[in-house]
């Protein structure tokens, strides 16, 4: 059998690089970041047996790093059927470029083993009550397997190419072109970086395709307890111009918050939860394979029909209407509500954070609309009223920046009926303000939106999610006092001055 | 004047409420010439009150009238889109006459072909797909591509939809937002700049993925658009409607005769079932003379296949 190396995905990567040399009778070690990937080495003949688990491990940790006792392996997938080749015992290896302190050299293989990745357990089995808990190499080998399988069980033309070189300085990155998600999930990491104190990265969860999902916080630390928007883009594949103004949006915030006294006073009561793209792997296969690919790239049914539409997953009303049983059809809502991999990791952490979630903005396109909830039902929310008029006055302020009309409605009215859509799920847990953006344009270009109408939109939508913002704050934080605005306070208030006059 | 606005509604299944009736009731004395003021550009329309159709059906009626209007031109220099609606209003054909309205509803292709129905649906705003609805509207367009200067047009139009089939009848006309020697003009320079192109190799995304055209290709995208408008206004319905998102490929370019030959394959998008529908389209075109059109939609999964022909 012919040599071949597989890569996996690139997986950010915090560790300890062991230096070799020993100080003073202590390891030196020094705190390195990077990108990761796996690279499985076929240089051993194809056999029909399953490999034998569990796989040859590298060499346990040096003194000192060894973490809590590593976690058992977990039991091996089904779904290698007979039939199968697959590599017998074959070689791993991690390849990761590094960027350490100037004082360390960057890393090698060797070394990398001997550190302690933040690919925890969870990373691998997305099971988010093991979070925090360190995890040792055996977990690098869990996650091998399980994307091995799949890549082995799939048609390669996932190999992710070598897009130059993998690191970029944030000054030099255009927030006006399209990226690719390795240069996304690059600039993440610079971000929370260069705006240590305020920005981080967390993960979310995992795809399907057994990639990271990771938002970004930006959150002014304080002593006062916070409510929080929530962001996300690019649930379908295609609309493109969605994590572009994700990316924006975080761009204009940091740059932004010290000097400018509009968002400067977000940041005071308020933090902001992004996630650039959702549907990572569906995002992946539009720059790969299909620009107009919409779902996410779940198999079904036997590996004959891929994808689920992510926006019909949620658990609302779920497929009951403007939605499909057919994996086939573009709405196919899944084998249950919740049953994608994406929607859990936005579910489960959307919903453990509702008492703080105020605003919920989830971005689209393309269509020109802001849309409020539902699209399930053609009755309206209970505070619908409210939600138009804010919708309204963001339409306004988006048509003052470049001329562009957007509309304003509930959706089952001016778009068409959906069902378990994330913005209804969002409102029915009982987040007040939950709005579907569509973004440019009408129909002339439609998903494939021209790279040089990225910052007209951009700058019209910073505007509409700024005049949202602008009334969200003022329902729950008066301008200048830090008290709430509460039915209470108002009536406090007029007795106060009704009981002045007499 | 139509006597869609002096008859009461046709009885339903279920109690009408006695507001709408009342209101009803007062609109059919308001006499003939009334006119049921549609909502204006950027406003929601308020579906559910009678005489007020939903601001969908008359985008609908719009986008059909200028996809064929665009095809009746055949000048790709003088292609329009929609900018917004004015007014309108819609009524059944039937007798006696009764109002029509448009609910989103969302075919499911596929194994479960499933038309969907708001549950809470008022009695009012039921749709009965099986009859046809004229729509009689007046709507501003823009014309379409780089050259846009944000000039309106205003048309007007009589749309009928026939019983959800496609091919809705179509009596439409515009303002001109152009001299007519002006578009001649710009149709031949078109054609001459056609004429000097090569054809791209076969499998070319038009627009790439990041929406980049070569300015040198741009007949080739205007002369496919004003094909793909022929299919869309052919399959645009009450309930459907299409954007072309991009060209796929182009099978044959030929410039060596007097018109150009233009075979080539298109990808449509339905709006309110998001499908991407590739079409090839075969069209003749001379500047000045009907366009002679032929194409074939493939349908994805159920047997819907599409098909026609124009102009022979």
């Amino acid at each position: 059998m012919s040599h071949q190396a597989l890569l996996g995905p690139r997986y950010p990567f915090e560790g300890a690089l062991v230096s070799k040399k020993i100080k003073d009778n202590k390891l030196a070690t020094t705190l390195v970041t990077g990108l990761c990937r796996m690279q499985l080495d076929v240089t051993r003949k194809l056999g029909r047996r399953p490999t034998p688990w569990p796989l040859p491990l590298p060499p346990p940790p040096p003194l000192g790093l060894a973490g809590p006792t590593p976690f058992p392996l977990p039991q091996d997938r089904t779904g290698l059927a007979t039939g199968h080749r697959v590599p017998l015992a074959p070689s791993f290896r991690v390849l990761c470029s590094l960027k350490a302190p100037p004082k360390a050299r960057p890393g090698n293989l060797e070394q990398v083993f001997q550190a302690r990745p933040l690919l925890t357990q969870q990373h691998v089995l997305g099971d988010r009550s093991l979070e925090g808990k360190q995890a040792s190499e055996p977990v690098l080998v869990t996650a091998l397997r399980t994307w091995m399988e799949k890549s082995l069980a799939q048609p390669r033309h996932e190999v992710v190419e070598e897009t130059g070189s993998p690191w970029q300085s944030l000054d030099t990155y255009s927030y006006i072109r399209y990226h690719p998600m390795e240069e996304i999930y690059q600039w993440m990491i610079q971000i929370s970086e260069k705006y240590a104190g305020v920005a981080t990265q967390h993960f979310l969860g995992m795809t399907y395709e057994t990639r990271p999902m990771y938002y970004l916080k930006i959150s002014q630390p304080s002593d006062n307890p916070k409510k929080i928007i929530w962001m996300d883009c690019g649930i379908h594949a295609r609309e493109w111009i969605a994590p572009a103004f994700c990316q924006w949006f975080v761009k204009e915030i940091l740059q932004n918050y010290k000097d400018n006294p509009r968002i400067g006073r977000f940041l005071r009561n308020l933090d902001f939860y992004v996630l650039p793209v959702l549907n990572i792997d569906g995002y992946i296969y539009t720059w790969t394979t299909d620009r107009l690919w919409r779902k996410s790239r779940s198999s079904h049914n036997n590996g004959t029909c891929f994808g689920t539409d992510l926006n019909r997953n949620f658990n609302v009303s779920w497929c009951s209407i403007g939605a499909s049983k057919n994996c086939q059809d573009i709405t196919f809502c899944g084998s249950g509500p919740v049953s994608e991999p994406e929607t859990k990791a936005v579910s489960s952490f959307v919903e453990s954070k509702k008492e703080s979630i105020v605003c919920f903005l989830t971005m689209h396109s393309y269509g020109q609309l802001i849309l409020t909830p539902y699209g399930y039902t053609k009755n309206k929310s209970s505070n619908h009223e409210e939600l138009i008029q804010v919708g309204q006055k963001a339409a306004n302020a988006l048509k003052k920046k470049h001329g562009t009309n957007y509309r304003v409605g509930s959706s089952a009215d001016i778009l068409y009926a959906t069902s378990g859509s994330s913005r209804d799920w969002a409102r029915d847990i009982g987040i007040p303000f939950s709005y579907t953006f569509e973004l440019r344009d009408n129909g002339t270009y439609g998903f494939i939106l021209p790279a040089a109408q990225i910052q007209a939109t951009c700058e019209e939508t910073m505007e509409a999610v700024l005049s949202v913002l602008d009334d969200v704050y003022e329902r729950y934080w008066n301008s200048d006092s830090a008290g709430k605005v509460t039915p209470a306070t108002v009536v406090l208030g007029l007795l106060v001055s009704l009981v002045s006059i007499f | 004047m139509p006597p869609a606005a002096s008859t009461p509604p046709a009885p339903r299944p279920g109690a009408p409420r006695p507001a709408a009736l009342l209101l009803a009731l007062a609109l059919s004395l308001a006499g003939p010439g009334l006119q049921a003021a549609g909502p204006g550009p950027g406003s929601p329309g308020v579906p559910g009150v009678a005489g007020v159709p939903p601001p969908g059906l008359l985008r609908q009626a719009a986008r059909a009238a200028l996809h064929f209007l665009n095809f009746r031109a055949g000048s790709p220099s003088g292609l329009r889109v929609l900018a917004a609606v004015l007014r309108g209003r819609a009524a059944t054909m039937r007798n006696p006459p009764a109002l029509c309205f448009s609910v989103p509803l969302v075919i499911s292709l596929g194994g479960s072909s499933v038309v969907g129905i708001f549950h809470q649906i008022s009695s009012q705003n039921h749709v009965d797909a099986r009859r046809t609805c004229r729509v009689d509207l007046e709507f501003t367009a823009e014309r379409y591509g780089p050259e846009a200067d944000g000039r309106l047009g205003r048309c007007s139009a009589r749309v009928v939809f026939r019983r959800q089939q496609p091919r809705p009848a179509v009596n439409v006309t515009c303002a001109r937002f152009m001299e007519t020697s002006r578009r001649r003009r710009e149709d031949l320079l078109l054609y001459k700049r056609a004429k000097r192109l090569r054809a791209p190799p076969g499998a070319t995304s038009m627009p790439d993925s990041h929406g980049w055209i070569d300015p040198s290709l741009r007949p080739m995208w205007d002369l496919a658009f004003l094909g793909s408008s022929y299919v869309m206004w052919e399959r645009t319905t009450q309930t459907l409607h299409y954007y072309m998102a991009q060209l796929s490929s182009v099978n044959q370019w030929k410039t060596n005769e007097d018109a150009i030959d233009f075979d080539y394959t298109v990808l449509l998008h339905e709006f309110s079932t998001q499908e991407i529908i590739p079409c090839r389209i075969h069209l003749v075109w001379y500047p000045g003379k009907p366009l002679k059109v032929k194409y074939h939609c493939q349908e994805l999964h159920t047997a819907q296949e599409g098909s026609g022909t124009e102009g022979g």
